[in-house]
């Protein structure tokens, strides 16, 4: 018997209009083969329903895939949304079109890292985990 | 900023959703806190209907879930969704899918819907399944609805922990033998047929019809007489009978002191896990790695081995 061991929780979600899910998929695929527990929460969503998802599932991490623009207005309300919910310590973390311009105002406004088209799903992995190991550590002390 | 179990318990007393998300997350991880909330809010419990949504994978569980939901809300009662999913024996992962169809009660305050990894346990659920309908009892959510894995033939624990059993069957997964040896066709309170505009629908009804008329033969306390029902819940079609149904079930129940039987059911049930897992992890710890692998290398055989074990836990407890 091995002690028991708390999986890393992550919500990933699509904010926006757009359809295409084949980069969410690839990267859920990556945690849950990682040891992560992996939610979908499903397409088109709003801030406000992320927000309320990450809260109940009661997550470590939020991933955020935007494809279709807006993601200077959304990201930065969600952030906004969670540290209000009594979640901002959640890490948030945003991927896919984002330009290199919006990248400090997104940080500005609480996303924690973000990765761009064409980031190896290891490294994310990777982030993750430390992050992870990292915040078991700060816990245990 | 370590949180600490009594201010939880009372937040989600107070009905705080991040609370109830939180200690359910402790029970689910096995934090020394989430025995100690449950501990604090178990008085507050068994009101709750807890109702099981089981059946073959691909028989649209998730989405007749989200349509009972739609439903239940229509008339007035809040609604916890607990929705498992198997996690990877090889890398403990999951991909929790279940929310993508319930999209529609995401900012409705009177769902809350929670998805759970199998971690490790056999039978349909998470070991923490029980402690998070404990904990969504204690909010004052009215229905608790637990949408198993997609079982086969005997993964049926949720019979162990619900009230009420709705149990799925699709038109032409070939259940015709299937749902003869299926622990399934004994166990359900409340059977559906969803998908039923495909093609195969009437012979799968027929085929359940003549299987329940079989266990009203066979099981001799059947006062409750089972429904056969129909759903595309795709379209939200049944949805208002399967309710009723369920309504109808613990009206049932109320009326023939079963609520209370079944309550003391899954109560004992719960306990005896308890004791099962703990009295296993004593064991471990105490007969170390010597005793398994004297067993590895054939030196004793296992039921040998289980005897000197529960012989050493015996000694201890007695010693105690």
């Amino acid at each position: 018997m091995t002690t028991f061991k708390r999986p890393l929780r992550v919500l990933l979600a699509k904010l926006g209009m757009d359809t295409h899910t084949v980069g969410v998929t690839v990267i859920g695929h990556a945690l849950r083969e990682a040891g992560m527990e992996v939610i979908f929460t499903g397409l088109k969503q709003t801030p406000e329903m992320v927000c309320a998802a990450a809260v109940q599932e009661d997550v470590d991490v939020v991933g955020i895939s935007t494809l279709s623009a807006g993601h200077t207005r959304s990201l930065p309300k969600l952030a906004r949304l969670l540290r209000e919910a009594g979640a901002g310590d959640k890490l948030l973390v945003a991927g896919g079109v984002i330009p290199e311009e919006d990248k400090p105002i997104l940080e500005q406004a609480g996303v924690d890292r973000i990765f761009t088209m064409g980031s190896d799903t290891r490294d994310i992995v990777a982030y993750l985990e430390s992050w992870w190991a990292q915040r078991l550590a700060e816990d245990a002390a | 900023m370590m949180q600490r179990a009594a201010d939880v318990a009372n937040r989600l007393l107070a009905g705080e959703v991040a609370a109830g998300a939180r200690a359910i997350r402790w029970l689910d991880d096995r934090d020394p806190r989430g025995p100690e909330v449950l501990a604090a809010v178990y008085p507050q419990t068994g009101r709750a209907q807890v109702v099981g949504v089981t059946g073959p994978p691909g028989a649209g569980k998730s989405t007749l879930t989200d349509t009972l939901v739609t439903e239940w809300r229509k008339r007035g009662q809040r609604v916890a969704v607990i929705a498992v999913d198997p996690s990877s024996p090889f890398t403990g992962g999951a991909i929790l899918g279940d929310r993508v169809r319930m999209s529609r009660h995401a900012l409705d305050p009177g769902v809350f819907i929670r998805s759970l990894g199998t971690r490790g346990q056999a039978g349909g659920l998470s070991r923490s399944t029980h402690d998070a309908c404990l904990v969504f009892d204690a909010m004052g959510y009215d229905i608790i609805l637990v949408e198993t894995v997609g079982v086969g033939q005997d993964e049926i624990d949720v019979v162990n922990l619900a009230h009420t059993t709705v149990i799925i069957a699709v038109p032409g997964l070939g259940d015709e033998i299937q749902a003869v040896k299926a622990g399934l066709m004994e166990a359900g309170d409340i059977f559906v047929v969803n998908k039923a505009d495909r093609d195969g629908y009437d012979a799968t009804h027929r085929q359940m019809e003549l299987m329940l008329h079989l266990r009203a033969q066979t099981v001799t306390d059947q006062r409750w007489h089972v429904p056969l029902l129909r759903a595309v819940a795709a379209k939200g079609e049944g949805a208002d009978a399967i309710v009723d149904a369920i309504a109808a079930h613990r009206a049932w129940l109320d009326g023939h002191g079963d609520f209370i039987s079944r309550s003391r059911m899954r109560a004992r049930e719960q306990v005896l896990s308890l004791v099962r897992d703990a009295l296993a992890d004593r064991a471990v710890s105490i007969s170390g790695d010597a005793i398994m692998h004297r067993v590895e290398t054939r030196q004793l055989d296992p039921y040998a081995a289980a005897e000197q074990i529960v012989a050493t836990l015996s000694g201890k407890s007695a010693a105690a």
